[in-house]
């Protein structure tokens, strides 16, 4: 058996986000250093504010501003902090209830270890230096040698020259991407210039590429079959917009190409031939690059082309 | 719940042993030897299944529409009934129980996999949060759990001595599960997030699991036990976890309501507790801790054994079942959850015909 494959993935998507006016609110305020809190249908002030009454889903509307310290009402001592985590050294998780609020908040506690933490002490917030109009905009929270506040909370418009309206979050996944015992064999033969692909030993069909399974049948594809290298275009289409990042001028061809012993077509540019000539039929073979580990493009072979029914269950 | 028209069972289960990475299969690799057993056990081929559906999430390991490609594994062609949940196989077992009480179906097929060797899970799992006030501090799903641990401890529920006695007991079970991960005398370890240390947490895992559903006459025909589905129900809480009582799950409580759960004792109890703390929290929404019950809970170990993200809550109702259809129970709760800190809750009943 080949070796399994690997190869590191990154998925990393900036998710820009509108907000609704509690939450522009809300956030808002932390950029001009004030915490606002909702009041629920039930009286309760929801800290950090919801659009929604968390019990009734009601609309909630009434703003009020709450303050900036308040008591931990759960914790948990975090060692070894992780990536995008608020501190870089070893903090205390908390869910904080705000003076003024009935419910409570989630953040970091910047304290110097798991024994000056304990539930019901007092903290305040540590603003962030440069405050956008995100939940960032505090740093973290702190201890506070200050009793609660006892004061009832005092309404707020929620007005706020320049109100933040939406909010973009930087999300990054790291991964070890590996394709499986079949793709692998896929991938190492064409690392050697060969297209292999796997037989389903029900129907016969022969897969490339090969996933492991036999779509129609539901089983494992159990015999590897070298196919190509040259093939026949069953479809094509012409691209007219240059995407990001690859280095094609267009407009390119694009198109389904049915490998010589292949029952399923794999798709690749065409090159070597004016866009408006590609056909389907045409006979193409694969064109590699010094050290590609796939084919760059394939190109006509100048056979004549192939007859529609010998590909027109492959289109 | 009104009394249904249809009755439905599991006349089938399988799952694949979990490991911690499965790097030399794909996800179809590592699945299709599951269902090949449940459709085997079941006599019956994927032409023969009125409707199947999947639970899997693309997060997990980062291959996007991962569920249309481990959907080559069913054999979907002719062109078969289907659906998929972006969460645990479980609610694609509630998605299938539906469909065959509308008469639609008489046999469904249930399976969910996941993989979470590939990444991070406990980073993966953050990207599940409220994306305005949450997610941007990347609280990671251990996190969470040891806030909820701790907040159970501050009120009195429990102690580390007695979370320690869960994973102990939970991974003693899981030496008589062929399947499980995690077995046997397992240490407490260091602290991962105080006070949850790395024995009161779930290993991380790859696995797949499928179970059959089958109406009335049809499930008798196919298995000598079919395990009833009496009731299933499930409920959710505020996405917000300050506005939460940590320490209680209503939700669980009212899915087990309406699941008839509390009409009858039960003598067995699968709990999808990833962590220790949690299965506290659901011990007592379910009164498991009376003085006079003597249900077996978890004993196929539960997650703190095997826990194949998006898979364990399936597993959980598989197992119960299985019991039911060995003759081990007569009368199960099988019970799944999502989310973060119990977020969202399944229970099932499920019981034996004499």
């Amino acid at each position: 058996m080949s070796e399994v494959l690997t190869a590191p993935l990154v998925v990393e998507f900036p998710f820009t986000r509108s907000l609704g006016p509690v939450q522009s609110a809300f956030l808002t305020g932390l950029r001009e250093g004030t915490v606002l809190g909702v009041r629920a249908g039930d009286g309760r002030i929801v800290v950090p504010p919801t659009e929604y009454d968390p019990v009734t889903a009601e609309e909630t509307r009434e703003l009020v501003e709450v303050a900036p310290a308040g008591t931990v009402t759960t914790w948990a001592w975090n060692p070894a902090p992780r990536r995008g985590q608020p501190l870089a050294t070893p903090f205390a998780w908390v869910l904080v209830r705000l003076d003024g609020a009935d419910t409570a908040l989630l953040h970091a506690l910047d304290a110097p270890g798991p024994d000056a933490v304990r539930t019901g002490m007092r903290v305040r917030i540590r603003w962030a230096a440069e405050r956008t109009g995100a939940i960032t905009d505090i740093a973290c929270f702190e201890p506070h040698d200050q009793p609660p506040d006892e004061g009832q909370p005092a309404a707020h418009d929620g007005h706020f020259a320049a109100p933040v309206t939406g909010i973009t979050t930087p999300a990054r996944l790291d991964y070890t991407y590996a394709p499986g015992r079949a793709q692998s064999r896929y991938l190492q033969a064409l690392g050697g210039r060969k297209t292999i692909g796997e037989r389903c030993p029900s129907c016969r069909k022969v897969y490339v590429p090969p996933r492991g399974a036999c779509p129609t049948c539901g089983v494992a594809t159990d015999t590897q079959v070298e196919v190509g290298p040259r093939g026949t275009v069953t479809t094509f289409c012409i691209v007219n917009i240059k995407a990001r990042n690859v280095d094609i001028e267009v407009p390119y061809v694009y198109a389904h190409i049915a490998l010589d012993g292949a029952d399923l077509a794999l798709h690749a540019r065409i090159g070597g031939i004016p866009y408006d000539q590609v056909r389907m039929g045409l006979r193409v073979e694969p064109v590699w690059t010094e050290d590609g580990r796939y084919p760059d493009h394939y190109r006509p072979t100048g056979e004549p082309d192939a007859d529609y029914d010998s590909y027109k269950e492959l289109i | 719940m009104p009394d249904p028209m249809r009755e439905v069972a599991v006349v089938a289960f399988g799952q694949s042993d979990h490991v911690r990475d499965s790097a030399e299969t794909s996800e179809v690799e590592m699945l299709m030897p599951v269902l090949h057993d449940v459709l085997g056990q079941a006599g019956l081929k994927a032409r023969d299944i009125g409707f199947t559906c999947s639970g899997s999430s693309d997060y997990l390991a980062g291959r996007a529409f991962s569920f249309t490609m481990a959907l080559d594994g069913v054999g979907a062609w002719p062109p078969i009934a289907e659906s998929h949940v972006e969460t645990d196989g479980a609610w694609a077992l509630y998605e299938a129980w539906v469909k065959i009480l509308t008469g639609e179906a008489d046999t469904a097929l249930v399976y969910a996999y996941g993989k979470s060797s590939p990444g991070d899970v406990r980073e993966v799992l953050t990207r599940q949060l409220d994306p305005y006030y949450v997610a941007p501090l990347w609280p990671d799903s251990v996190a969470l759990a040891a806030l909820q641990a701790q907040a159970l401890i501050d009120a009195g529920h429990t102690d580390e001595r007695e979370l320690a006695r869960i994973a102990a007991r939970s991974r003693t079970a899981a030496a008589d599960n062929p399947h499980a991960q995690l077995t046997g005398s397992v240490p407490a370890g260091d602290y991962l997030v105080a006070p949850l240390r790395a024995g009161d947490c779930p290993p991380v895992s790859d696995g797949a699991a499928a179970v059959v559903l089958a109406a009335g006459d049809t499930a008798r025909r196919l298995t000598d036990r079919p395990a009833w589905i009496r009731g299933i129900d499930h409920r959710i809480e505020a996405h917000s976890l300050g506005v939460r009582d940590l320490a209680a799950s209503p939700s669980t409580r009212l899915a087990a309501e309406r699941a008839g759960y509390f009409e009858h004792p039960v003598d067995t109890a699968e709990l999808h507790a990833p962590f220790t703390s949690q299965e506290v929290v659901l011990r007592r929404a379910l009164d498991l801790d009376g003085a006079d019950t003597q249900v077996v809970v978890n004993p196929s170990g539960g997650a703190l054994a095997a826990n194949p993200v998006m898979a364990a809550g399936l597993i959980r109702i598989g197992e119960a079942a299985d019991r039911i259809r060995r003759g081990a129970s007569d009368r199960a709760l099988a019970h799944a959850t999502s989310g973060p800190c119990l977020q969202q809750n399944l229970v099932a009943v499920l019981e034996g015909e004499s």
